[in-house]
């Protein structure tokens, strides 16, 4: 569906993708990123927005820049807020419908349709100002339904919603899955994985991993996670981690040693009781850092070769 | 009918459509309470002018020289005023507004939103010229008011068609200092290139305007020489066939561009 060949894009002398390769077949699928990684770029590139200033990108088997049949077959639900707040959602998903190439009256149904749809049918005639930031965001996606596209590109849709609007949404973007195609970004883990996708993971503007949810745990599981100590022997406990299974390296920065290890859970909990028991002054353990954030850094590391 | 015959019609029939779509929406936008009440102030500025200089004139102002002010006043000053307002921004607007990538994903969704966004600001800028024509030939005294009325609405729609052509150009190559470059363009191509007698000139709506005027007034023996140079003695419809090649270039060139454009993710606000 999707073929990526050595994609670059370049805002002058800022990186907005760096050297993507990647296909993606028909499906769902999550593009998972910090906030600046290069998602929204990313999104552009496929959708026909921005040309690539190197590298190839191709949709349904051809170029989306400015090309009427790929992006009739593209629908796409971009991250900002819908700024034009005097307009009701109904004028506005006719008005994209009709944009689509549907005569007045099949826009209409269509636009009526998808409001069903993402059930804000009752809200349709409501100017978008008064409503809140999840109907409005429901206004959105259907505007990128209303001509039932082949592919649906979502850029952040579950941003800024609360806990129910936001299950509301991905129980919407799952059951769209099940019977068309889907690109997701998102900078929450939790959010993707909650739409049974494939992930690839972008930081930087390059793409450091891709595959299923599992697959990337399982590959931050392989790598080797650092845990922080802060003691006032920090020798002795340097001493006391080596022998601790799973430990790759260890290294000491002032009053802190950094464990590399494989197991960052038995640091924790034979070194560190041991240390305590030797009274060696431990005042702060940092555990590894699981968040998003350090797996990102560890998939760049493991993408650089570069092991911590 | 062949295939090819038949996808050319469907392009062209979906093109026009879409045209239709973006001006009547963009038409509802124009209808706001501020856009009204700045269409008021603009509607009737030519009509207090007219009235107060009637007034100092105390009713022995010339016919002609009545009709000259009211020239520069409609189809001059509010078309141009108009169309800066609603020209200038339509990239600027939609890219500020985060509508931009909505239409620009969509199959020939940047054409149609410059021309159908075209379209809407002529429309508006006509309405509110042809109400301040109507209101200020109410107090201006001037020889055949009707068809000094149908002249200067002639006028106003060339000017609109005209003008609103040459400021696509400011609003698709630098959209967020399109009002800014747009007033620079009137400045310099229209009221300064517009006035030099050479070929310069040929290139302006501002030559073709007072050039329609003048024929049309009836003023061509009457002028003095000096200003005969300010006009072109061609009949009027090739000063229209000017217009209508001049806006066909400028509008090509800035569908074209718009086409090409690319905007950052940082440039929608």
């Amino acid at each position: 569906m999707i073929e990526i060949r050595q994609l670059t894009k370049l805002y002058g002398a800022v990186i907005g993708v760096n050297d993507v390769s990647v296909d993606l077949a028909a499906g769902a699928h999550g593009l998972l990123g910090p906030n600046g990684a290069g998602k929204t770029t990313f999104l552009g590139l496929v959708t026909g927005q921005l040309r690539p200033t190197m590298g190839s990108v191709l949709v349904f088997g051809e170029r989306p820049f400015g090309n009427r049949r790929v992006l009739r077959r593209i629908g796409y639900c971009p991250a900002a807020d819908l700024g034009d707040r005097s307009v009701t959602p109904r004028e506005w998903v006719t008005y994209l419908a009709r944009l689509s190439g549907f005569g007045p009256g099949v826009a209409a149904a269509r636009a009526d349709d998808a409001l069903a749809r993402v059930g804000l049918f009752d809200a349709a005639r409501r100017p978008c100002g008064s409503l809140s930031k999840g109907m409005r965001q429901r206004a959105k996606l259907a505007g990128a339904i209303a001509h039932d596209p082949d592919l649906l590109v979502l850029d952040e849709p579950f941003v800024g919603l609360d806990p129910v609007a936001r299950h509301e949404l991905v129980e919407l973007v799952r059951a769209w899955s099940r019977s068309k195609s889907l690109v997701v970004a998102s900078h929450l883990l939790h959010e993707v994985e909650a739409l049974d996708a494939g992930l690839a993971v972008i930081l930087g503007g390059r793409l450091v991993a891709s595959g299923t949810a599992d697959e990337i745990r399982r590959l931050v599981d392989s790598l080797p996670a650092e845990v922080r100590v802060r003691c006032g022997a920090p020798r002795r406990f340097a001493e006391l981690a080596c022998g601790v299974a799973g430990v790759e390296a260890v290294r000491i920065e002032g009053d802190v040693v950094i464990v590399a290890t494989r197991l960052p859970g038995a640091v924790i909990e034979e070194a560190v009781p041991r240390a305590v028991d030797e009274r060696l002054g431990v005042s702060e353990v940092i555990p590894a850092d699981r968040s998003l954030e350090g797996i990102f850094g560890q998939l760049v590391h493991l993408q650089r070769g570069v092991r911590a | 009918m062949t295939v090819p015959d038949a996808a050319a019609e469907r392009l062209v029939h979906d093109s026009l459509a879409a045209i239709r779509t973006v001006a009547g929406f963009q038409l509802r936008r124009l209808l706001t309470p501020p856009r009204l009440a700045l269409a008021a102030v603009v509607g009737v500025f030519p009509a207090a002018v007219m009235l107060a200089v009637e007034r100092a004139s105390r009713g022995r102002l010339d016919g002609d020289l009545a009709v000259a002010m009211l020239y520069a006043l409609i189809p001059e000053a509010v078309c141009m005023l108009g169309l800066l307002v609603t020209m200038c921004p339509v990239v600027a607007d939609e890219l500020e507004r985060g509508t931009w990538v909505h239409v620009a994903v969509r199959p020939g969704g940047r054409r149609a939103l410059l021309l159908g966004s075209y379209v809407a600001a002529v429309v508006w800028t006509a309405a509110v010229a042809l109400a301040a024509t109507v209101l200020a030939l109410a107090v201006a005294d001037v020889p055949r008011p009707a068809s000094v009325a149908r002249i200067l609405a002639a006028l106003v729609l060339v000017s609109c068609v005209g003008r609103g052509a040459l400021f696509a150009l400011p609003a698709v190559i630098m959209p967020k200092r399109a009002l800014v470059a747009s007033v620079g363009v009137a400045l310099v191509v229209e009221y300064l290139a517009g006035v030099i007698p050479a070929v310069v000139n040929q290139a302006t709506v501002s030559l073709r305007l007072r050039s329609l005027l003048v024929a049309w007034m009836g003023w061509e023996r009457t002028l003095p020489t000096e200003v005969q140079l300010l006009v072109d003695s061609q009949p009027p419809w090739v000063q229209l066939v000017a217009v209508g090649g001049l806006v066909a270039v400028l509008l090509t060139a800035a569908v074209l561009i718009l086409d090409r454009r690319q905007f950052p993710p940082s440039d929608e606000i």
